[in-house]
């Protein structure tokens, strides 16, 4: 397909663009809810290590140099708002978005905040720092389990990797994260296993498939009674076999056909292009996306290493809040940014470093959201002057997932059971942030 | 049958109108629970719901009677009118009500509770007659599709005296499919033969009504009489049949019974020559041969052990790549050797020394406290899910928090040395060994707990003497009633597609075995033969009931529980990778394995793997025990079709695809040498003639057109399922 009635296609609406039948097949699942609920997607970009708070989205300019840092404020579109120095961008598009300033918790190591941010619940157990640890579904999974992706397609996808604790826990396999890994921006990037492999043609792959067909001879149980796990095979492998013929969900996938200055626009870098993928993604559908994005574990070195960072970041989330809002998508998919916790207020040296960081700080991290039907251009809740703990609107890791799960219409609430028929709250406090619900 | 009004009518007057004091713990706890009040779900979480807070399925009065008389200034009460007692409205769902309308205005249990009000609100006291036990009547029920059976629920108090609490308890079936019950116990029954489990609850008592189900149309006793009886399996499988009207299926065939016991024992497919050779052995005695060959192969301990890691495997993340490396090879020696399933329970129960010397030390290294180890042993090696009591009384069992914490008492002395669980890698060696003391309390009284077994008595255990060594004394002793059970269970639903007690780790009266005879002659051999493993799985896979066909008898389609055919199971993800590789002739490669390792020897989880994930390999992050599911995915679909590495072993020049091109064979012989590889038969000659005409088409070459007729029978059910 050229790429000009390509883009008319994305202009004129997801149903057009995938021919009808995988969209359809989405909606007829859940019509009432589709309607109500504001989220149809959520890209969650996963700041692994924990992202300072203060060098991104809540400055302290009157704080002490030890405190404030080397960066200055930078102002938004709002009077008397600022982010940090290299938000640039994202500070001219503060109408669209909402910070959210005061989310705390008391798991000041990786494993244990990044199960608490990505699942909602606190571990069970005390957790190692360097341990990778899952007690809980994580909101991706969730996602996957209650609001089912268009025939076919993985409804939770996970780039390039699997996060810590992103998995689904008793939900089960089908609900895992579909990871794909590779640079979207090398030139032959593929998302695994929905395109052909190398070599074989559309042609050779038709006549495998009827040659399939013919020595399949195994015979099937009819009656449903028999519940013969064959029949939930086909099931799949005719989802399969959909999703790879329908030419419009596979140039879903094909990031190459994106016209060169959208993909200049997210940036040419890995990072950038990963979140053009994500939006390209939620176009056919897919719920939920997670990009795992680390290095954000700043113990030292945090100024330099966030001068050479940020402003390509700052670049390719506001490239893709932006380009979102232009496709008319940003209203029914959230944007979210965050890791596991803040950094400590004081800027210290760790023995046999050089260069100066920030360590840990569960006390107070800052949230970006966008769309999703969230009210753009608000601040929700402070930290103190000098960044040490959130004060105003103190908010908890299950009020973050809450706001997650009401933005899709999913009662967090809600009951799930394990295997075991253990009763589990999504959430064990459902109640959201309600500054972002619109 | 008794009219239902009848029953009502009685009920109303045995409750409402009972002349004796109406108290909480005796009746008003028990509604609470039965209409679901206390329920995790509701005002039993830990919050409670809407400021109103209850202990979860009523494991603590004295804060729930607080909660109700006297908390919010005893707003929920008001003696002077019942009736208007919030408790009263809120429940009659008369004020809006979450939870919705649980005890309707003039109902038995809403007169019961408003008496309760009216006279004050009383406690039980402490003196008064105890709940002994609860009967139900009938217990056991031979169903006909579609009848209605009402059930009858007495208790029974320790002055003698007895109760009707049908009105009182509440029901369960294990399987509604089958039969269902509702809400005032009467059981519906279905339209499939079956069986199912109802379970009456009343306070913390249970009672059992077992309703079968059999077909309408009587099968005749010389049908069964005529069945084949190779071991004493079979002749209790066919007895359940019997039962239910349920015939048998045929006979698998001779290679599907041969792919089968490959697949079963040892996780592998057999070679084209294997299948070959057993096809033309004309000795009679051929299958037990093959059992015999297949269980002295290596490969059986890889493939059996590969199963046990899933269970006993800690996260690496938390104990460090040393000790999981340790673990997984004491768990592939025991296998190896053949230890006896006792011994092997022992050691691991009472490991002592060094997670990097002794592998069964490990199991002390992931979990660590007595709570943590408790429920693990239990459910492992018990089929005992003790993990509910932990914190409150189980829903559906008869344990409660002393059962829990008198039992995680034997962990009480577990003495740890050197590097434990620490940021970030976890890496140190540990060294367990016994403490001189140690204790674990009760969490509500705070009472030191005595090591105790399950249904046993409290253990007095000598200052030098390891507890664990009791325990493990107890669990493997002939007459525990849990231990032979669990492990032929589980061996059971590995080689048949489904427990006789399924889930396999949960053995209990409310969770009955579809054939409990059968599972008690199956522990009682199992112990005859010193707990040997080889022994069980050769006794299971020569019985006749093994080798039937999948394929339904006119009857048994829609049975699912009673093995009167195969039931088919999806390849686990390490086996099927194998079988890939073996089809293509290209091995895969691991990290931190050896080259040409296959996938069911794999000692850790911890590395990546595409194909391992999509098709249910555990997530390392996971804790053990890893019970998988056997789903198939989309994912899985896309895999087999498009995987760049499945692929690439298609294609392969150093693999098989190019060596049968580049050969002397003609196409027939090379489809022959394909079906064999990936579906341990020959093809028939129609398939034959087909396939051989795609090497003829303008524009294949003999290379391509083997690559597209291996990639053709990857893709096909009767590759990735166990027939």
């Amino acid at each position: 397909m050229p790429a000009s009635s390509r883009r008319d296609f994305l202009q004129v609406g997801l149903g057009t663009l995938l021919g009808g039948g995988l969209v359809s097949a989405l909606r007829a699942r859940d019509p009432a809810k589709a309607a109500t609920a504001p989220a149809k997607a959520c890209i969650l970009i996963w700041m692994d290590g924990g992202p300072t708070h203060f060098e991104t989205f809540d400055p302290k300019p009157d704080a002490p140099e030890e405190y404030r840092g080397e960066f200055q404020p930078t102002p938004t579109t709002a009077g008397g708002v600022f982010f940090s120095e290299h938000m640039r961008q994202l500070a001219k598009h503060f109408d669209k978005l909402a910070v959210v300033r005061s989310i705390r918790h008391d798991q000041g190591n990786h494993g244990a905040g990044n199960h608490y941010m990505m699942t909602g619940a606190p571990p069970r157990i005390p957790v190692g720092c360097g341990a990778f640890v899952s007690f809980h579904p994580s909101l991706g999974s969730v996602v996957a389990h209650q609001k089912p992706a268009p025939a076919g397609l993985p409804a939770y996808f996970s780039l390039p990797s699997m996060t810590r604790s992103g998995g689904p826990n008793f939900l089960g396999a089908r609900y895992a994260p579909f990871v794909s890994d590779g640079d979207p921006n090398s030139p032959g990037f593929r998302i695994r296993d929905v395109a052909l492999p190398a070599g074989i043609t559309e042609g050779r792959f038709a006549d495998r498939s009827s040659l399939r067909g013919d020595v399949d001879r195994f015979q099937r149980l009819l009656d449903k009674a028999s519940g013969d796990p064959v029949a939930a095979l086909d099931d799949h492998y005719q989802q399969a076999a959909e999703l790879m013929r329908s030419n419009e969900a596979q140039a879903a996938f094909r990031i190459g056909d994106e016209p060169p200055k959208v993909r200049d626009r997210y940036g040419r870098n890995s990072f950038g292009q990963r979140l053009l993928l994500a939006r390209r993604l939620v176009e056919a559908g897919v719920p939920f996306i997670t990009i795992n994005d680390g290095g954000w574990d700043h113990h030292s070195d945090l100024f330099d290493a966030l001068r050479k960072r940020l402003p390509n970041w700052d670049n390719s989330v506001s490239a893709l809040v932006t380009d979102l809002d232009e496709r008319g998508l940003l209203d029914s998919t959230l944007v979210i940014a965050l890791g596991e916790f803040g950094r400590t207020p004081k800027i210290s040296t760790l023995s046999g470093q050089s260069k100066a960081g920030r360590d840990h700080w569960a006390n107070a991290m800052s949230v970006l959201f966008a769309g999703g039907g969230t009210p753009g251009g608000q601040v929700v809740g402070a930290t103190d002057r000098k960044g040490f703990a959130a004060v105003e609107r103190v908010l908890s890791p299950e009020n973050f997932a809450s706001t997650i799960y009401r933005k899709f219409g999913i009662d967090p609430n809600k009951m799930l059971y394990t295997p075991e028929g253990r009763p589990t709250h999504i959430v064990s406090d459902g109640t959201p942030i309600k500054e972002l619900m619109g | 049958m008794r009219s239902l009004g009848l029953i009502f009518f009685t009920l109303l007057a045995s409750v409402a109108a009972a002349d004796r004091p109406v108290t909480f713990e005796r009746d008003v706890q028990p509604l609470l629970t039965r209409s679901g009040c206390n329920a995790g779900a509701c005002h039993g979480k830990a919050r409670g719901q809407n400021g109103f807070a209850l202990s979860l399925l009523g494991f603590d009065p004295t804060f729930d009677h607080n909660a109700i008389a006297k908390e919010a200034r005893g707003r929920r009460l008001f003696p002077a009118d019942p009736a208007n007692s919030l408790l009263l409205l809120k429940a009659s769902g008369s004020v809006a009500h979450g939870g919705g309308n649980k005890l309707p205005v003039g109902s038995p249990q809403y007169e019961l509770v408003k008496k309760w009000i009216a006279s004050g609100t009383p406690r039980t006291p402490a003196d008064a007659p105890k709940l002994a036990k609860i009967t139900v009547s009938p217990t056991e029920i031979v169903g006909t599709f579609k009848q209605q059976v009402p059930l009858r629920v007495t208790a029974h108090y320790t002055d003698g005296t007895t109760e009707d609490v049908t009105k009182l308890a509440a029901y369960q079936s294990n399987d509604a499919g089958y039969a269902a019950v509702d809400t005032d116990g009467v059981i519906r029954v279905g339209t499939i033969a079956g069986e199912a489990a109802i379970t009456a609850r009343f306070v913390e008592q249970f009672a059992v009504a077992n309703v079968l189900i059999p077909l309408p149309t009587k099968v005749d006793a010389s049908y069964y009489a005529k069945l084949p009886r190779i071991n004493f399996i079979d002749g209790h499988v066919w007895d359940k049949l019997q039962r239910l009207n349920l015939t048998a299926s045929e006979p698998a065939g001779e290679s599907t019974f041969h792919r089968r016991a490959y697949l079963s024992v040892i996780g592998r497919l057999p070679t084209p020559d294997e299948t070959r050779a057993y096809l033309v052995d004309t000795d009679a005695k051929k299958r037990a041969k093959l059992i015999d060959a297949l269980l002295a192969r290596p490969e059986y301990a890889d493939f059996w052990a590969n199963k046990w890691a899933d269970l006993l495997r800690p996260n690496p993340y938390h104990v460090g790549i040393k000790a999981t490396f340790t673990f997984d090879q004491w768990i592939r020696d025991q296998f190896r050797k053949n230890t006896p399933y006792d011994q092997f329970v022992r050691k691991l129960i009472t490991a002592q020394g060094s997670t990097w010397k002794n592998g069964a030390a490990v199991f002390y290294r992931n979990r660590r406290e007595p709570d943590e180890l408790a429920p693990m042993v239990s459910r492992l090696f018990l089929g005992v899910r003790l993990d509910c009591a932990k914190c409150h009384q189980h829903p559906s069992e008869k344990w409660g928090q002393t059962d829990f914490y008198s039992f995680a008492a034997f962990f009480s002395r577990i003495g740890r040395k050197g590097v434990g669980i620490s940021a970030p890698i976890s890496g140190g060696e540990e060294v367990m060994f016994v403490k001189d003391a140690g204790s674990v309390k009760h969490p509500l009284t705070g009472q030191e707990l005595m090591p105790t077994p399950l249904l046993g008595s409290p253990l007095t255990i000598a200052g030098d003497k390891d507890p664990r060594e009791m325990l493990a004394e107890w669990a493997t002793t002939k007459d525990n009633p849990f231990f032979a059970r669990v492990i032929v269970n589980r061996v059971w639903a590995e080689l048949m597609g489904r427990g006789l007690v399924d889930p396999v780790d949960d053995l209990r009266d409310t969770n009955p075995p579809t054939n409990p005879a059968l599972l008690d002659a199956l522990a009682a051999d199992f112990r005859t033969n010193g707990h040997d493993l080889k022994k069980l799985i050769r006794a299971i896979v020569t019985s006749h009931a093994f080798a039937l066909s999948s394929q339904p008898s006119d009857t048994n389609a829609a049975d699912t529980r009673n093995y009167s055919r195969h039931y088919r199971q999806r390849l686990r993800a390490e086996p099927l990778l194998d079988a890939v590789s073996d089809v293509t002739g290209v091995a895969e490669k691991f990290d931190a394995m050896p080259e040409g390792s296959r996938a069911v020897e794999a000692w850790t989880v911890r590395f990546d793997s595409k194909f391992l994930d999509s098709f249910g390999r555990p997530d390392p992050n996971q804790d053990p025990p890893c019970e998988r599911t056997s789903d198939t995915t989309v994912v899985q679909a896309l895999h087999l079709m498009n995987a760049p590495g499945l692929a690439a072993k298609i294609t392969s020049d150093k693999g098989r695809t190019a060596k049968l091109a580049d050969g002397k064979k003609t196409p027939t012989e090379i489809v022959e040498e394909l079906y064999l590889l990936a579906y341990n038969r020959r093809p028939t000659a129609e398939e034959s003639e087909l396939c051989v005409s795609k090497f003829e088409k303008t524009g294949v070459t003999r290379r391509t057109a083997t690559e597209d007729l291996m990639w053709a029978l990857i893709n096909t059910p009767e590759f990735v399922f166990i027939d």
